[in-house]
């Protein structure tokens, strides 16, 4: 009975969504009645319809403009959708150049009683803000939100920079009920459409081609039209271990690949990874920046005077640049400053920073290439776009090997990339143009080592000392975080979570050596590390070393698990049992390996005369762990966590003769 | 002559440069330890030419020891369309050996909108240094010269702005050739190097070598412990607005008569509607209670300053056709709804903030960063309405804005009253856990039930979506492995301000083996108390803002085939700090279930800093009793 009615029910939504109007202003009110999404019943909001419209705008006298209208019909399930409400519309600007947004209009829709009331939004509820030198927003909240409203606004933006066409977005972190795109673009733009490989959603586009009307002219020119219809797109998903989660939704981005104006020879700007890098080479001033050399030459002379080898210039050169110049946190692939200016002053972007590293090590006669990338925030550059790369590095060739350069990181070592970098493949260009894909992340194994050597004293304290390497990326993390820290504030942040301790003499090796191993010592004290309960003592032998939480909680997996680096987490254990103390029980030596080598944990313990020895080690072979492989890496993890929560056993000996006998008996 | 003037202050400032040395090599032992930062030489001057006319010329060299010092630079200042103007801006940087290797003209600062996360939109600008440090240390002086008309609020004398930053030389004058009348008020000048040369009308400080504070858990704020003049005119002007006030009393009432007065007029409709809201309700408590939270069902948070609209609530009409606001526009609403019933309330500044900062009942002047409504009159004790709240039971403020002074801005002036304390048994957590152990899982059933404090900090959850939830619980149960939920139930209460939760789950092994042992972990949830590290040199008193009791009854059912071989014995701990009690039996009734009751309970107070190793002691004896485990033996 219960079934049959919520299927007519069913029956009946369904109609209403087919006959559902989007008309601007004809928002229904079964829309607003609505109480949660159909399928998502998290969501918190959900677009019922956005509707974007793209084309480009000519006039006799201005000429061309690139005009985008929007349309959004947003639902608020709870207060908690309400920040859907509030819209920041951002626009460039570029010297005298500037995209404009106007023509904003916005409604609420609500029920009073049985009635659809609207409440306008009104002109002095809309602020226009001068962020910064690049960028203007316009900013609006919606008015008299209810949980449940509906809200609906529209507005267009004129953009005088017509061969960089914004992405076309298609899906976000709230559902989506209906989408329509259309995006019109003449024959003088040669754009082709690229869609997100990342996406786990695909969503179909339609072309073709129509005249394009330029109003008084009648010249035949042709457009080519792309349309997209949709329904019931689905939210993103938030998880932990995602190197950016925006790198997974569903969209179109948009490539120029030539430019044809009527009586103009073609432009053409790139079709494949050799022209995108050819072009950012020649347009970006590559070729001209990297032949700058006499205002450093004099320096570098002089820093290479003892240098012996191709290495070890290498090293020198780059060392310079990162204490010669501060990076002033811009990206970009081409020198905002120009090299020289950027020497000079000793401060520029990232162009600025790693050509000016390229320029000085072709100098000295290295083979030194500008890399170009993508960071994470801007995207994985899969198919051929200039704006799929916002930041250079440099790649050194020396003998087989491409060692990969970034010197705007302060505690990056050759070889060693900041986090930001660290985004898939780049592209390294050659000096004849050609150019090449090379890994970013890195294949090589970074290590947390941590020996620890401790006693039990009469009074069941622990004492011992402590000693950590860390290597490589994992050391570039320690110095990341801590490089420069006041000794108290570190010992304080070591002591945090460790239960009742106190640590000494903390010191410190190669904390400023960069791309040397991090040796750190102390010597601590625990008064609580130990249980007695009768004649037995319960220790966990790793103490603070031990994992004691499965950084992986959720059930399910959608997106791959990103660990930013191999790594390799170890620790040693030495123990000297106490004296009148013997071991009762000790846990099990055990060997995980998850997935035959995508990880493996080793826990072994050994026994020799009073001294135990524990040796845990946790592999992780990889940078990033597919989706697919998150229920063997969350079951890794659990076994490591049960492992180092173990406990060895020792009990008084009651007859000190008895106990030798016992000990030679074995 | 301006210019003149001008160029004779460049002149002086860079004879200055040159005799002084920015060196960093230099500093003394006694400034740079536990220091991130060293302000070498901050000299503020504050020249009041009229109630609406002030001009303060900075000049604030700053030395940078490491990356956490880049903050106290502070190379910035704040304007805007109407008030502050920042006439110039200059600075320079050295590297340690005290050489220049920069400098920065006017049009080098950047400028940006000053509009933060919380604002929708503000007229602030803030025009600021940007600088890549290349090495440490360096040094940034920086000097600017601000005019407002705003004098209400004057710069105070605060050279130690933070942890961890140490002072070598700090001045402050302010020059009123006027002679307007002005209070002040000095906190914390006793222990230091102070030269002090006031009269009248005028000021002037001058502090040195000030060791850097150094943060500690339990201590009062830094703000209650570093030197301070505050500072105030009895004539001054907000954007325009003229005032006079010499006390709270006064200043309230100018407060009063230019900010609020006339912004909580209604239209008939909404009158009208309130009125049939509360028809037939007799009681002014029940009343309030029902237009509380129509109004939290009505309106939602959002910050909009504009000019005076920074300082005065946007009209009541305006809330009641929109349906937002910020806290001024929200608590004046809300104050004109309860009006349109004959409900007299009051509009309350206050401090926000869980730290417990007090509007200085000493001093009157322009403070506080919230307002929140204070209703007199229907019930026995004062009602206090948090308004940006869409959640909040009424007449529950919470953390956020408790046990502190606030200033009342009533029709006949200001009033300085204290918010409600939340006191120890109060804020009462009780636990009731029932946990059946097998040999590799185990099942439970959590029931928590969260009273006062802790109310306000827990009935969030029941919004969340339930894979937040189950995150949720799985950080806070982070002691627990491979936890999956099969129940998660809520119940809030708001009439008592109660919540209650119910968990109901699954879990990997919680026992650890130890040969054919098992040890069992009395510990199935953390008490909600962190140790903290041994200090002998304390320096700061302890202070704990609120106090807690929390109450855990767990219920452990034994594997089969095991049986008890030892349990820790009872105690029971009293302190001036608090007391703990732990018990651990196997019941009677039922053989094979272990019945552990955990009692703690925190004071609020305040003690000498040579108290402090009782208290940590206390808190690792906690921590220690807590950890406990029982034995159980395999059986034959």
């Amino acid at each position: 009975m219960h079934l049959k009615f919520h299927l007519i029910a069913l029956l009946l939504l369904a109609g209403t969504v087919q006959a559902q109007n989007y008309k601007f202003g004809k928002v229904s009110k079964e829309e607003v009645q609505e109480t949660e999404h159909p399928t998502n019943k998290e969501a918190d909001a959900a677009i019922l319809y956005k509707k974007q419209s793209t084309f480009y705008d000519y006039n006799s006298s201005t000429g061309f403009a690139l005009i985008t209208k929007y349309h959004y019909r947003i639902k608020l399930y709870n207060e908690d959708g309400f920040d859907w409400a509030t819209v920041n519309l951002n626009a460039h600007v570029s010297g005298s150049d500037d995209e404009k947004i106007y023509g904003i209009k916005g409604y609420t829709y609500n029920l009073e009683g049985d009635e659809l009331v609207e409440e306008k939004l009104r002109k002095d509820e809309i602020f226009d803000e001068e962020v910064s030198k690049y960028r203007k927003a316009v900013k609006f909240t919606m008015p008299s939100l209810k949980a449940g409203s509906v809200i609906e606004y529209e507005y267009e933006k004129s953009s005088p920079f017509l061969t960089s066409l914004d992405d076309t977005e298609l899906q976000t972190t709230i559902p989506i009920k209906k989408i329509e795109v259309k995006v019109e673009i003449p024959e003088f733009f040669g754009f082709v459409s690229h869609y997100n490989q990342l996406a786990s959603l695909f969503v179909p586009v339609e072309q073709k081609n129509e005249p394009f009307n330029m109003h008084a002219q009648n010249t035949n020119y042709l457009q080519k039209v792309y349309s997209i219809e949709s329904e019931n797109i689905p939210a993103l998903k938030e998880e932990v271990y995602v190197d950016y989660l925006d790198n997974y939704a569903a969209r179109i981005k948009w490539e120029l690949q030539y430019t044809k104006f009527p009586n103009q020879p073609m432009d053409y700007f790139s079709h494949s990874w050799d022209d995108v890098s050819k072009s950012i080479y020649d347009e970006g001033g590559y070729a001209t920046e990297l032949r700058k050399s006499n205002f450093f030459q004099d320096d570098i002379d002089a820093l290479l005077a003892e240098a012996q080898n191709p290495e070890e210039k290498m090293v020198l050169i780059y060392n310079f640049v990162k204490s010669k110049i501060a990076w002033n946190d811009y990206i970009g692939y081409t020198a905002e400053n120009g090299i020289r200016k950027a020497y000079k002053e000793g401060t520029g972007n990232t162009g600025d920073i790693n050509l000016l590293l390229t320029a000085m090590l072709r100098y000295a006669g290295l083979q030194a290439y500008p890399v170009l990338l993508s960071t994470k925030s801007n995207g994985v550059p899969v198919f051929p776009t200039r704006s799929g790369f916002n930041y250079v590095i440099v790649g050194v060739q020396l003998g087989e090997q491409t060692v990969l350069l970034d010197a705007t990181d302060k505690n990056a070592a050759p070889g060693e990339l900041p986090d930001r970098a660290r985004n898939w493949q780049g592209r390294i260009i050659k000096d004849d143009g050609s150019s090449d894909w090379v890994y970013l992340l890195p294949t090589y194994h970074s290590s947390k080592l941590e020996y620890l050597n401790f006693q039990i004293t009469e009074d069941l304290k622990i004492k011992g000392k402590r000693t950590g390497v860390y290597n490589r990326l994992a050391a570039k993390n320690y110095r990341d975080k801590y490089r420069g820290i006041n000794e108290e504030s570190y010992i304080e942040i070591l002591q945090d979570g460790k239960g009742d301790i106190l640590i000494l003499d903390l010191t410190k090796e190669n904390e400023h050596q960069i791309g040397s191993d991090i040796k750190e010592v102390y010597q601590f004290e625990i008064n609580n590390g130990i249980e007695a309960i009768g004649d037995k003592l319960y220790i966990n032998p790793l103490l603070f070393l031990a994992e004691d939480e499965n950084p992986f909680k959720a059930e399910e997996r959608t997106y791959p698990i990103y660990l930013n680096y191999p790594a390799k987490y170890g620790s040693t254990v030495n123990i000297m049992v106490p004296e009148g103390y013997k071991v009762e029980s000790l846990p099990e030596s055990t060997m995980v390996n998850m997935n035959e080598d995508g990880a493996n944990f080793k826990y072994i313990i050994s026994q020799s005369a009073n001294f135990l020895r524990i040796e845990s080690s946790i592999e992780l072979n990889k940078a990033i762990y597919a989706a697919s492989d998150y229920e063997y890496l969350k079951n890794f993890f659990d076994e490591i966590v049960s492992k180092h929560s173990e406990a060895i056993v020792l009990s008084k000996i009651e007859d000190k003769n008895e106990s030798t006998e016992l000990s030679e008996g074995r | 002559m301006k210019s003149f003037l001008l160029s004779i202050m460049l002149l002086s400032g860079i004879l200055c440069f040159s005799q002084e040395s920015y060196q960093s090599i230099i500093l003394k032992k006694e400034l740079t330890e536990h220091a991130n930062a060293v302000l070498r030489d901050e000299n503020i001057l504050i020249e009041i030419e009229d109630v609406d006319k002030m001009i303060v010329t900075t000049k604030r060299v700053v030395t940078v020891l490491n990356k956490y010092g880049d903050r106290y630079v502070r190379a910035y200042d704040f304007y805007d369309d109407g008030d502050a103007k920042i006439k110039s801006q200059l600075a320079y940087v050295y590297d340690k050996m005290g050489n220049e290797i920069k400098k920065y003209k006017q049009r080098d600062f950047k400028d940006q909108s000053a509009v933060g996360s919380s604002n929708l939109y503000s007229d602030n600008r803030v025009s600021y240094l940007d600088y890549s440090p290349m090495s440490y240390p360096y040094t940034v002086v920086y000097e600017s010269e601000v005019q407002t008309s705003s004098t209400v609020f004057i710069q105070p004398f605060h050279p130690v702005d933070g942890y961890y930053v140490s002072v070598e030389s700090g001045k402050y004058q302010l020059k009123n050739p006027n002679h307007i009348p002005l209070r002040y008020l000095e906190t914390n000048l006793d222990s230091i190097q102070l030269k002090k040369n006031n009269t009248e009308f005028e000021l002037s400080y001058e502090v040195s070598n000030i060791p850097a504070y150094k943060y500690e858990p339990y201590s009062p704020q830094i703000s209650e412990m570093t030197p301070k003049v505050k500072v105030a005119l009895n004539r001054f002007n907000l954007m325009g607005v003229e005032g006079r006030a010499n006390n709270w009393k006064e200043f309230g009432k100018w407060q009063y008569e230019n900010l609020i007065k006339g912004r909580d007029e209604l239209y008939a409709p909404t009158k009208a509607e309130i009125s049939e809201l509360v028809k037939g309700v007799e009681s002014d408590y029940e009343k309030a209670k029902l237009i509380y939270e129509y109004m939290q069902g009505k309106t939602r948070y959002i910050s909009v300053q504009l000019g005076i609209g920074g300082w005065e609530p946007i009209l009541a009409t305006e809330v009641d056709r929109v349906g937002y606001g910020d806290c001024k526009g929200l608590t004046n609403y809300m104050k004109a709804l309860l009006a349109s019933q004959g409900i007299q309330s009051n509009y309350a500044v206050v401090y926000a903030g869980d730290e417990q900062k007090d509007i200085d009942p000493e001093f009157a002047s322009m403070q506080g960063n919230h307002v929140i409504l204070n209703v007199p009159g229907i019930a026995e004790n004062d009602v206090w309405l948090e308004c940006t709240s869409q959640s909040l039971p009424f007449n529950y403020l919470g953390d956020f804005t408790d046990n502190r002074h606030v200033l009342l801005i009533k029709e006949d002036g200001g009033e300085i009253v204290k918010t409600p304390n939340y006191e120890c048994a109060i804020n009462l957590e009780e636990t009731l856990c029932e946990i059946v152990l097998s040999e590799d899982t185990f099942t439970a059933t959590i029931k928590k039930e969260s009273k006062g404090i802790p109310y306000g900090n827990n009935y969030h959850i029941q919004e969340q979506k339930d894979k937040d939830k189950n995150l949720y619980y799985k950080e806070v149960l982070g002691n627990l492995q491979g936890i999956h939920f099969d129940d998660l139930k809520f119940e809030n209460d708001k009439e008592q301000a109660r919540f209650s939760e119910e968990l109901v789950f699954s879990g990997k092994k919680f026992h650890t083996n130890a040969g054919n042992r098992i040890l069992l972990p009395l510990n199935f949830i953390e008490p909600e108390i962190d140790m903290v590290s041994r200090n002998e040199n304390r320096i700061y008193p302890i202070e704990i803002l609120r106090g807690f009791t929390n109450k855990y009854q767990f219920n452990f059912k034994i594997p089969e085939g095991y049986a008890v071989e030892a349990l820790p014995e009872a105690i029971s701990i009293d302190t001036d700090f608090g007391s703990f009690k732990l018990s651990v039996k196997e019941s009677e009734e039922d053989p094979g279930t272990l019945v552990v009751k955990r009692s703690l309970s925190v004071n609020q107070g305040h003690w000498p800093a040579d108290k402090f190793e009782d208290f940590r002691a206390f808190l690792n004896k906690i921590n220690m009793l807590s950890n406990q485990k029982a034995v159980l033996v395999k059986n034959g």
